[in-house]
């Protein structure tokens, strides 16, 4: 079986007596073609040859194009910092979203007039246009919500979400008009699917019915856009306590990747009975052990995961993304795990 | 005003406190102390103890980040009133700590929300902000006369920060005096073992309990 037939019968939920592996591995992989994050945040080619190598060097079944969270705010405007050796992040001194009145400011672009955007369709037209026939590539996509948190900081978002909802949310759906024609430009490049950043669908950030009324739509419509062109729609979200019923009320998406068990289930055994039957589970080995514990204690969270999860639909991956400063040894453990099951 | 009323007084500030309701909170603050009750008295029974029941609430998946950073800026607002009548620190002895998030993780508002959960017991903080550097944790904790030091961090690349911090912490000779508590979204149990803190906390209104226990209150 190829990895992408692994990978299509896996999403589909049919039987492939095999376990799909695919870690996280995004920052980590730029010391692969030696490049600083700052490099490998700005050159396409650069960013998509290290996601190849890793590919290739893990023999992963699949890979998800994760660089970093401002992709998206920048084309509001939102100044980015592209530190030497850490990921590139929005300049919170310079907040284009000052006060509650500045979301007005907030309106649907172009997404090719965003230099950042346009780096990341490169990236992906690169990876699909070398490994796409054999390996499945997909796109990632910061939020709606979380995109405008990142033009307005987090604790002035959540506080505005109680003083000024409506603008909050007006100015949400004018982000998720521009992302879901981006999204759509994405899926043109070839890739197999979108994964959306839905990272407040949380119960450790908001609550269900918060996130519904400010979210919930505007997922609907990027991830309308995504189907329509047949492509398959993904969600990560990270956080504890996720949302699955919220996600797939308002996304139905084809999987879910995710860290901890999600808000209506005791433990991952619950999760996998619950929804390993609808919607493919990707994760969930905490990052945080690549870089501490042995090597076989790595390997054994690796396989417990592998024990809880299997089953049903399942790619054994990280709950978040690889540490970037990682030595790519337990990714590869990682994968061997999933070979042996 | 009567005992009763001054005592429903509190209570609608601690109601106005708990829904995020800052201009409510602020002028039922004015009224208080205008019925005669003591700023200790609003102080512990009409912000304190209502933030401490929001910290309760988070905790128990009842209420959320947004709903205690709004109660927290309505209780805020009412101890801006009531601030120049409390004497001193007095009100606010239940122990000192130092919190920051550490070098090279600018990431702030599960520290924030600590330091919200902290000052609801009465604690003092002392925010040292965000990539602390671990020299600066160990400076403050001595110069303020610390009883713990907090570390957060939310990347995996920044959190072994904190065993820099421990380090620090022991060549300064002060180790045996300082708790050290460590949290963040990557951090558990396991890494606070290996990196040597004393205590690990998965939330904020869990570190604000260890606090209270370490410091006694």
């Amino acid at each position: 079986m190829t990895k992408r037939e692994l990978i299509e019968k896996t999403l589909a939920g049919v039987p492939t007596g095999r376990v799909a592996v695919s870690p996280l591995v995004c920052g980590a992989a730029r010391g692969l073609v030696g490049a600083s994050y700052k490099e490998w945040s700005t050159d396409a080619s650069l960013c998509g040859e290290s996601f190849v190598r890793a590919a290739e060097l893990l023999d992963m079944d699949c890979v998800t194009l994760l660089v970093d969270l401002s992709i998206e705010c920048a084309a509001w405007g939102q100044g980015v910092i592209f530190p030497e050796n850490e990921a590139a992040r929005p300049d919170y001194s310079k907040k284009i979203i000052k006060t509650p009145g500045n979301y007005a400011k907030i309106k649907r672009v172009d997404w090719k007039s965003s230099d950042r955007m346009r780096f990341y369709a490169d990236l992906c037209g690169y990876v699909v246009k070398k490994i796409g026939v054999s390996v499945p590539v997909f796109a990632f996509v910061f939020g709606p919500l979380g995109t405008l948190s990142m033009c307005r900081g987090q604790e002035d978002l959540f506080m505005d979400m109680y003083d000024c909802p409506e603008k909050v949310k007006a100015a949400s759906h004018e982000i998720a008009l521009t992302l879901a024609e981006y999204a759509g430009a994405l899926c043109d490049t070839g890739v197999d699917g979108v994964m959306l950043d839905t990272l407040f669908a949380s119960g450790s950030i908001m609550s269900k019915e918060m996130w519904e009324d400010a979210e919930g739509g505007d997922a609907l419509l990027i991830a309308r856009a995504i189907r329509e062109k047949g492509k398959k729609v993904l969600v990560h979200n990270c956080g504890k306590r996720v949302y699955f019923d919220s996600q797939i009320k308002y996304m139905n998406p084809d999987a879910i990747s995710f860290l901890y068990p999600p808000d209506d289930c005791d433990g991952f055994d619950e999760c996998r009975e619950k929804y390993g039957g609808s919607v493919t589970l990707i994760g969930c080995v905490p990052p945080t052990y690549a870089v501490m514990g042995s090597d076989e204690e790595w390997s054994e969270i690796c396989r417990s995961q592998i024990k809880s999860l299997s089953g049903g639909r399942f790619i054994l991956s990280t709950g978040c993304e690889y540490p970037a400063g990682a030595d790519l040894n337990r990714a590869r453990l990682m994968v061997d795990a999933a070979r042996r099951a | 005003m009567s005992d009763n009323q001054a005592f429903g007084v509190l209570e609608e500030l601690s109601r106005a406190v708990m829904r995020g309701n800052a201009e409510t909170a602020e002028s039922l603050t004015k009224e208080a102390i205008e019925s005669g009750l003591k700023a200790e008295v609003i102080l512990k029974d009409g912000l304190l103890a209502s933030m401490a029941a929001v910290g309760v609430k988070f905790k128990n998946n009842e209420v959320f980040v947004p709903e205690v950073l709004v109660a927290a800026r309505a209780m805020n607002r009412a101890m801006a009133v009531l601030k120049p009548l409390l004497v001193g620190e007095k009100a606010l002895s239940g122990g000192k700590v130092v919190i920051g998030t550490v070098k090279g993780d600018l990431h702030d508002i599960g520290k924030n929300l600590v330091k919200i959960m902290f000052e609801s017991k009465g604690i003092s903080v002392v925010d040292l902000g965000v990539s602390v550097p671990a020299e600066r944790f160990i400076e403050a904790a001595i110069s303020e006369r610390a009883s713990i030091i907090c570390c957060s961090a939310l990347l995996t690349s920044t959190m072994y920060e904190m065993k820099n911090v421990v380090e620090e912490a022991k060549k300064a000779g002060l180790r045996d005096k300082v708790k050290i508590m460590v949290g963040g979204a990557p951090i558990n149990s396991d890494f606070c073992k290996e990196v040597g803190a004393d205590y690990y906390s998965p939330d904020a209104q869990s570190a604000a309990e260890k606090a209270a226990e370490i410091l006694g209150i």
